[in-house]
């Protein structure tokens, strides 16, 4: 299950301020889209537009055809730093999510031990965040994130504060689970080879304010040197 | 089944060297009171006010006036932290309210509890309703003050969170906002606890027919030095319990933070 994404003439200014010019973008059904750029180009905004943490100046953003209003669970979230409750386990985290369901117990408990399995944390399910590495912390949000059902994907440098082995398996497990799941995905990083190594398709923003500067379909297969150094350049245009 | 593991930063303090420090400060104490350095009189030894200190227990003072001051500071405490809490919840989510109130309550903060007796007095008269507002008011402020501060530092993420997760606003609060400032709580409380204390001698002092600390005053009319050291005792003691008491509950209840 999944749902299309479209950022229709969005802007966003704060004050006299232009964070975002008019953007428009469209993320198909089930697609991957890695949005690639610098440090403050607008990159986490977009992502928050899309969550329904903050509100555009001008134009709308629209999952499914439906105007988005607020955050939703159809729209999950992973966030840089995980954002997991530190007061619950790593299955109490997942519960969390689950509770919307209005499920039984037990099978809350089933679904998010499942959940936690589904991201090779079958054992951590009892462990607080604080007990957990950075790479476990990050499985149990995306475990959380996935357990909601969300049919948008929205991941905000998810892997940003990991170390390259840890991240290079967290980039694994997450085109596993996108292969698995066919959620819509929109990946934010300022890593243009983790862009490369994950996504269908790159999105370059860039600029004051910030823009789309290139907007590239990765081919399937080995990387390509030559996409590679189209895309740095843009990256180093804005 | 996963066995639930002991949740991080449980540290609990080892009573040896508490007991140690005690026992030192009782012998140099006894030492002192037996040298003859202070004047005859003025100051008793540790038998001395363990000695009153059982006479007023035998003669049931003790148990009146630990009552009546458990019941001002433990009334005021509970109003004061009640209203102060949810204050702290209100300021520390509304940044609007926040900006209204907070300077309100920086300016009247640095006035010390003792300062309002004469007011309370005037406004209230010398009943119990003037000692328990005056006891609210103290604890009301430093809990408002550490409640609104830990509110306002829960990370935003984690409310964002909650939201795309589609948890509604009572859960929200009950799960997410309450845990989340569950530790400046239950510092607060602790912190107010000790507020309380020194307000309800202020209180008391202002005037009173019961209580440890009007009985600290008319054991000073008197000199009866013996059994002033033996209310202080009694009033350092009663502080240490509480606190001991909120830091169980907070161990119990807020497991996952350090503090």
């Amino acid at each position: 299950m999944s749902l299309g994404v479209r950022l229709e003439g969005l802007a966003v200014r704060h004050g006299d301020a232009h964070v975002l010019e008019r953007t428009d973008l469209e993320l198909p059904a089930g697609s991957f889209t890695a949005l690639l750029g610098p440090s403050g180009c607008g990159k986490s905004t977009l992502l928050n537009l899309v969550a329904g943490f903050a509100r555009p100046t001008e134009g709308r953003v629209t999952a499914g055809g439906e105007p988005v209003r607020g955050p939703g669970p159809e729209r999950g979230v992973v966030f840089q730093h995980y954002a997991l409750f530190p007061w619950r386990t790593a299955r109490g985290n997942v519960e969390f999510a689950l509770k919307r369901l209005g499920l039984p117990r037990p099978e809350r408990r089933r679904r998010a031990l499942a959940a936690l399995a589904e991201v090779g944390l079958a054992d951590g399910a009892g462990k607080y965040p604080a007990q957990l590495s950075g790479g476990m912390q990050q499985r149990v949000a995306l475990a959380r994130a996935l357990a909601a059902e969300p049919e948008v994907l929205l991941m905000d440098e998810p892997f940003g504060a990991l170390d390259a082995l840890t991240r290079t398996r967290m980039q694994t497990l997450l085109r596993e689970l996108w292969k698995r799941r066919g959620t819509t995905v929109l990946f934010v990083t300022h890593d243009i080879d983790e862009a490369l190594s994950l996504a269908e398709r790159v999105v370059v923003l860039g600029g004051t304010p910030g823009r789309i500067l290139a907007d590239r379909a990765v081919p399937a297969g080995p990387p390509d040197p030559e996409l590679r150094s189209l895309i740095a350049r843009h990256l180093g245009s804005g | 089944m996963h066995a639930t593991p002991s949740p991080p930063g449980r540290t609990r303090g080892r009573p040896g060297p508490a007991l140690g420090a005690a026992g030192a400060v009782l012998v140099l104490w006894y030492l002192l009171a037996r040298s003859g350095a202070v004047a005859p009189g003025l100051l008793p030894t540790p038998g001395e006010t363990a000695a009153a200190l059982a006479d007023s227990a035998r003669s049931g003072l003790l148990a009146t006036d630990l009552g009546a001051s458990l019941a001002r500071a433990g009334q005021g405490f509970a109003l004061g932290a009640v209203t102060g809490g949810a204050l702290g919840f209100a300021t520390g989510c509304l940044p609007g309210l926040s900006a209204a109130v907070t300077p309100v309550i920086s300016f009247l903060r640095p006035i010390p509890a003792i300062a309002l007796v004469p007011l309370a007095t005037a406004w209230f008269g010398i009943g119990e309703t003037a000692k328990r507002l005056l006891i609210a008011y103290a604890v009301l402020l430093v809990v408002w003050l550490y409640v609104h501060d830990g509110v306002s530092r829960i990370p935003v993420s984690h409310l964002r969170a909650a939201r795309s997760l589609g948890a509604p606003a009572h859960r929200r609060f009950t799960e997410v906002l309450l845990p989340a400032a569950a530790p400046a709580l239950l510092a607060a409380l602790r912190y107010g606890a000790s507020v309380a204390l020194l307000a309800l001698v202020a209180a008391e002092l202002g005037g009173a027919d019961s209580g440890l600390a009007y009985r600290l005053q008319v054991d000073g009319q008197f000199l009866r030095v013996d059994r002033m050291f033996a209310g202080l005792l009694v009033l350092g003691l009663l502080g240490v319990a509480v606190d001991l008491v909120l830091a169980a509950i907070g161990r119990r209840f807020v497991h996952w933070s350090a503090s």
